[in-house]
């Protein structure tokens, strides 16, 4: 556990407007980029073409707006829902190791898909999404139901039932080749091949989500300073606390359920802005929400081109890029700044 | 005279050869087992094996299977093979059930224990040549000779299951089955004469990763698109980075490569399942504007094919009656 949050230096204070603004250009070219690059070369007229004057009839056109496009807003949401699950789950567990998938939420994902596969029922895109939502919110549930009455106790239950499920469903892919076959696309973590699944419900949850952890990111900074200060400051700690882990539940199993398991976006982007915004869960908060997509549209993009056989998993990428930032940043600004 | 004297030469390493077979026969067998009865070097996978000539106690794995089961071979135990069973007659069907199994659907999965129990005099694993490294081959050859024939492209079939069928004696019967498919080819190459090879056809395939957003395009001579071949079906193009086996014939472009991949297609052919629906990859391509935009689909000429998994003449058969009926429109068109 890390001491609690001193406040923050001016010079921080000052800075993060800038950085909020840098953050959106960056995700508008984020944005961009992730409209523009792909296996089909699309003239860049044609880009603005397929979005304000659309031919249904032109493959550029119909690849911009049915794959390209999707595949970027789903990126933002995911980038978004992680990050921000990261920050909400390190300052309430004042724990820099913590991530969305410490409360079993991606084991719970990837048992209930294992399963649903091994019985025949991850035949199609909506069911592995159906499968996923449910074993988040199973194994989240479960987990609060064991750790509930301090953070360290749930995050606690959290490891150890998802060491469970991830035995359990070892072994039951062992047993399965199909199964295992199913389970191994997801597991990886992709954002291709989503386009044509029905994602409002998991989009708006997300969206409700990330409202919902901005407003209750005042309450948090109490909280963040530790239970007897924040009941002091007359803050409802349980209230907070059960509040926000259902706001990482969603963000977190919302995002693994249609993206799969992207564990470094939800650790790396709170880490890259703590420094920044120590003193301000609101401002952490809000910046994860804005860095969280561009790192995960910068890597996406990138996973489409890297090799000339195929698209690489973005999560693979996620990593390659997320390891290096996180030694730059214990090397830039010490262990302490996590 | 030099033609002579290559004859003679060639006559004296037949002989040398000859008796050193013959020496050989009953001593014994390339793994620890004794072979009883004379026996034959035979060409495979792993190396020159000697197998016996006539074999009694067969075991299968893999592709060697549904090869062996429609030779009427003598097995003893196979391995599963459970995605040829919706192409499997109800004989082999009941066969294929009541075999003992000795090894799972993958090559990790073999029993050994099981194998020797069954007591083989032959062990014939159909699997590819990659594959065959996963299986302990010194610890099956303590148990019966080995001989491992397994295909290296998917059109390999049809070399494949003759060479399995030989090494387990049973060629009667594979020559049998493989002649009846041979002529409904010939038939069926002659019906669709004026149509088929004036198409330039391309084909989508059931192997197709639509988790990482592509769809499978499978050109002559893979899965999809070989038994067509032989009844006239031209696919045009190749393969744009060959790699190895099935990667020779069939690549994985991403489904915003569609549109370039097919447009020059006068019909598309597509695998579908057993039951005619179409296997999540194909729907993932057919469900895209961009399928909808394609000439080909505008112009109705979409084909789907049955039982493209088809690894044995007798199924092949199958498959020539589910491409009958899928092309028939054409001869009304």
């Amino acid at each position: 556990m890390t001491s609690a949050p001193p406040a923050s230096p001016p010079t921080a204070r000052t800075a993060r407007p800038v950085v909020l603004a840098v953050g959106l250009v960056a995700l508008f070219a984020a944005c961009v980029a992730s409209v523009a690059v792909g296996s089909r070369a699309v003239p860049l007229g044609e880009l603005w073409r397929a979005l304000a004057d659309f031919d249904p009839l032109s493959g550029d056109h119909l690849v911009v707006r049915d794959i390209r496009l999707p595949r970027t807003l789903l990126g933002v949401a995911v980038g978004a829902a992680l990050a921000v699950g990261g920050a909400l789950i390190q300052t309430l567990s004042r724990n820099p190791l913590a991530e969305p998938g410490i409360l079993g939420v991606t084991h719970g994902a990837g048992f209930a898909l294992t399963v649903g596969a091994a019985l025949g029922l991850a035949g199609s895109t909506v069911s592995q999404l159906g499968l996923g939502v449910v074993g988040s919110v199973l194994a989240t549930a479960l987990v609060y139901a064991v750790g509930r009455h301090s953070t360290l106790r749930l995050l606690l239950a959290g490891v150890a039932f998802s060491a469970v499920l991830m035995g359990v469903s070892l072994g039951i892919r062992l047993m399965s080749p199909d199964t295992l076959d199913k389970y191994r696309f997801w597991s990886v973590g992709s954002l291709a091949g989503r386009e044509q699944t029905d994602l409002t419900v998991p989009l708006v949850a997300i969206g409700v989500a990330l409202v919902g952890a901005l407003v209750i990111a005042r309450s948090l900074n109490a909280v963040a300073l530790g239970d007897t200060v924040a009941h002091t400051l007359g803050a409802n700690v349980a209230r907070v606390r059960t509040l926000t882990l259902v706001l990482i539940t969603v963000l977190a199993g919302a995002a693994t359920a249609v993206a799969g398991p992207i564990l470094f976006v939800g650790l790396i982007v709170p880490h890259l802005l703590r420094r920044l915004t120590v003193g301000s869960v609101p401002w952490l908060v809000g910046l994860s929400a804005v860095v969280g997509p561009v790192l995960m549209l910068v890597a996406d993009t990138i996973a489409r081109v890297l090799l000339d056989t195929g698209e690489v998993p973005v999560a693979i990428v996620t990593a390659f890029l997320g390891g290096p930032m996180l030694i730059w940043v214990v090397r830039r600004y010490g262990a302490g700044s996590l | 005279m030099s033609l002579l004297r290559s004859r003679l030469a060639k006559g004296v390493v037949t002989t040398a050869a000859l008796a050193l077979t013959v020496g050989i026969s009953g001593c014994g067998a390339a793994g620890g087992e004794q072979t009883e009865g004379p026996t034959r070097q035979f060409e495979a996978d792993n190396g020159t094996v000697e197998i016996p000539q006539d074999p009694k106690r067969v075991v299968a794995t893999g592709y060697a299977v549904p090869t062996l089961i429609e030779a009427n071979a003598p097995l003893v135990g196979i391995s599963s093979w459970e995605r040829g069973e919706p192409l499997m007659s109800d004989e082999d069907l009941k066969t294929y059930k009541d075999l003992p199994r000795v090894a799972g659907e993958t090559a990790a999965e073999t029993n050994y224990d099981a194998i020797a129990e069954q007591d083989p005099d032959l062990i014939v694993i159909g699997v590819p040549k990659p594959i065959f490294g996963e299986i302990d081959a010194e610890r099956l050859e303590s148990i019966a000779p080995v001989v491992a024939v397994g295909p290296e492209v998917p059109s390999a079939w049809r070399e494949v299951s003759q060479k399995q069928a030989d090494a387990a004696g049973a060629l009667e019967k594979f020559d049998e089955v493989k002649n009846a498919y041979e002529s409904k080819a010939d038939e069926l190459k002659q019906k669709y004469a004026d149509v088929l090879p004036d198409l330039e056809l391309a084909h989508v395939g059931g192997y197709g990763e639509a988790e990482n957003g592509n769809f499978q395009r499978e050109f002559d001579g893979s899965w999809g698109t070989n038994i067509a071949n032989d009844i006239g079906a031209k696919y045009y193009g190749e393969v744009e980075e060959k790699g190895k086996g099935s990667r020779a014939v069939s690549e994985y472009p991403s489904l915003e490569e569609l549109p370039s991949a097919m447009r020059e297609a006068d019909a598309i052919t597509y695998t579908v399942d057993a039951d005619g629906s179409a296997p999540q990859p194909v729907k993932y391509a057919m469900d895209s504007n961009l399928w909808k935009n394609l000439p080909a689909v505008k112009k109705d000429m979409t084909f789907p094919i049955k039982y493209t998994e088809a690894a044995t003449y007798g199924q092949a058969q199958q498959t020539l009656e589910a491409l009958d009926e899928t092309f028939a429109p054409l001869l009304k068109k």
